[in-house]
């Protein structure tokens, strides 16, 4: 965790990871995105030239976290929404508005670098560390 | 975590029962892969499966074993049907994953001249990777339900294969108890456009002939002889039963606070098997199984059309028939003998498979002198192997064994020792063709990334639940 806000992708024997990290909660559910969203197409530039907005509900925080990633996962493989930009609206215990910016799916622009199955729940850490939050999820690939 | 471990011989290991654990765990494996074992967390994993309400017999893992998510993939765990649990994540994202082996009366020389325009056609026609679909199957909201609740026997309805075809897959290609009601919209959604489609990550297509055969008898109940030409489907039922296993987290997360359950690991949520949201995964669950044995029905069908395009033959001369299909993800209601009393058991194989002996109720009329055919597919780069079931295997692992060689290395780990390898070009140069849709896959996939599946099934055999019947060598392989 070298800079205030970041993520990355872990190793896993059959899957794969994401830690991300943030000063707060709003801007750790933006990290895991994006470590999503490498997970899936890479680093190469995506625009939110498209918008839908989310609501969810879990049964807490690291819960929430799940969902919003399996929700980030539904729109790209239903709607080939290739998500690049979000905007946390409201964030408690148990509830997530968000918009989720991105653009379509096209196998030209958007080099798959994984099909993601799904975010688990195994070993899921969502804690608050001295120098702000931390998150790791595992997923199923 | 430091674990005990104990080894009982040369091919099994106790893991002996402490803290939270209700019974202990039974590992099948080498000494050599116990040793690789002891640095990684699939053997934890089996501890915490261990420690479910109401298991019944040891947590166990079969020689593939390696690090899941919750559950370890080479995991098998049965559970009472009153005490006991179903757990979601004991089955995994990929409900009824599995594996089909096609026959034919083609010897490997007659194939050869066509066989890079086969596997180029075999890429084209049935559907792998991300979004792609084929568009002369669309379904409407009405026979997406009746996939759900008819399974393998829906496709063949529609024209795609024979009705001999379902009695060589396992449970005829219909799970029972499938509830269309119970599956999300979501998962519906996802599933529509996915029937007949491939998938990604390990998944494949397989045109491959037979290596050697080490049981004859066997071999020739099976429809296998040297120099044959067989192949293989690896899928499951993509993103429909990806969607139905998350949703019923979601359910059996709130479920397991519920009834007080206590979860080593959130992955493995669960709720009592006689409760409703055990009723309601199982149903939903049934649905995704038989969407799975649809979607290998309908990818065999179109295996049939392009052998036969290809060749310019008929099926009368081609005869590529289902020698079988199992699952390796599932959870499943059967009767078994514990200390000498008939118990009902929901037993959850994941990534482990289903390996009934000769004479069970269970097993295909065609298999009864043989028993149940066991298909475990190793890496692209090696080969397969056709085992059946034994009566070791419903003795000791409630009938199941291994699935598959399981990996070694991560995808992260695979992809750098494949860097400055073409492993496509150095694949053909031994003779295996590979067309994938993402050159990531292939990179992820290599022959080093797996163990040896030899190594695999020769501790099954070992240890007598599974008897080797052939070896399968790659000709051709379609990925994601």
């Amino acid at each position: 965790m070298t800079s205030p806000a970041g993520h990355r992708l872990i190793p896993h024997t059959a899957d794969m990871g994401i830690e991300a990290w943030a000063g707060g909660l709003e801007a750790l559910f933006v990290e895991a995105g994006q470590g999503l969203r490498q997970m899936l197409v890479g680093t190469a530039p995506v625009y939110a030239q498209r918008t839908l907005t989310v609501s969810l509900t879990a049964g807490d925080r690291a819960e929430l976290l799940v969902a919003w990633l399996n929700e980030l996962l539904f729109h790209f493989e239903v709607d080939g929404l290739v998500p690049a930009a979000f905007r946390v609206d409201r964030l408690d215990d148990t509830c997530l508005q968000a918009e989720i910016g991105g653009e379509l799916f096209r196998p030209e622009r958007h080099p798959l670098h994984h099909q993601v199955k799904a975010v688990t729940y195994h070993q899921l850490i969502l804690e608050r560390r001295r120098h702000g939050w931390f998150a790791r999820v595992y997923v199923d690939l | 975590m430091s674990l005990r471990i104990e080894q009982i011989d040369a091919c099994r290991w106790r893991i002996p029962r402490t803290g939270a654990m209700r019974t202990e765990g039974l590992v099948f494996a080498s000494a050599a892969m116990m040793a690789d074992l002891r640095r990684e967390q699939a053997l934890e994993q089996v501890c915490n499966v261990a420690c479910l309400p109401g298991i019944v017999g040891p947590a166990m893992a079969m020689p593939d074993i390696h690090w899941g998510y919750g559950f370890p993939i080479g995991g098998v765990a049965a559970f009472d049907a009153t005490e006991g649990v179903v757990s979601p994540g004991g089955v995994g994202y990929d409900i009824n994953c599995g594996v089909r082996l096609l026959r034919s009366d083609l010897e490997v020389a007659e194939l050869r001249p066509v066989l890079n325009r086969l596997v180029d056609a075999l890429f084209r026609n049935v559907p792998s990777g991300v979004g792609s679909e084929r568009r002369d199957l669309r379904l409407s909201v009405a026979e997406e339900q009746q996939v759900l609740t008819r399974g393998a026997a829906w496709a063949v309805k529609r024209g795609f294969g024979i009705p001999a075809d379902l009695d060589h897959i396992e449970e005829r290609g219909a799970i029972a108890g499938a509830d269309p009601a119970a599956v999300s919209a979501r998962a519906l959604e996802r599933g529509r456009c996915q029937l007949g489609t491939l998938g990604s990550g390990n998944h494949f297509l397989e045109v491959q002939q037979v290596e050697e055969i080490f049981d004859p008898a066997a071999a020739e109940i099976l429809g296998l002889f040297p120099g044959q030409v067989t192949v293989s489907i690896h899928t499951g039922s993509r993103g429909l039963g990806y969607q139905v296993c998350d949703d019923s987290l979601k359910e059996m997360l709130s479920a397991a606070r519920r009834y007080g359950i206590e979860l080593p690991d959130r992955q493995l949520c669960c709720a009592p098997l006689t409760s409703p949201e055990a009723r309601h995964y199982l149903a939903a669950m049934a649905c995704a199984a038989n969407f799975a044995f649809a979607n290998r029905q309908i990818i065999t069908a179109w295996v049939r059309e392009t052998f036969e395009q290809l060749l310019g033959r008929g099926q009368a001369d081609l005869r590529l028939g289902v020698i079988y299909d199992v699952c390796h993800n599932i959870a499943k209601w059967e009767e078994h003998d514990v200390d000498g009393r008939k118990r009902r058991l929901c037993v959850h194989r994941k990534g482990a498979t289903r390996a009934f002996p000769p004479g069970h109720a269970e097993t295909s009329a065609a298999y009864q002198s043989i028993g149940q055919p066991v298909l475990i597919p190793g890496d692209m780069g090696r080969y397969s192997y056709v085992l059946v079931g034994t009566a070791g295997a419903l003795r000791e692992t409630f009938g199941s064994t291994c699935h598959g060689a399981g990996r070694v290395l991560s995808r992260h780990a695979a992809k750098k020792a494949a860097r400055g390898h073409d492993v496509i070009g150095e694949l053909a140069s031994r003779g295996i063709l590979v067309r994938a849709a993402g050159r990531g896959t292939v990179a992820e996939e290599i022959s080093e990334a797996y163990k040896d599946v030899a190594d695999v099934v020769a501790v099954v055999a070992q240890a007598g639940i599974g008897k080797i019947v052939a070896r399968l060598k790659p000709l051709a392989v379609v990925k994601g």
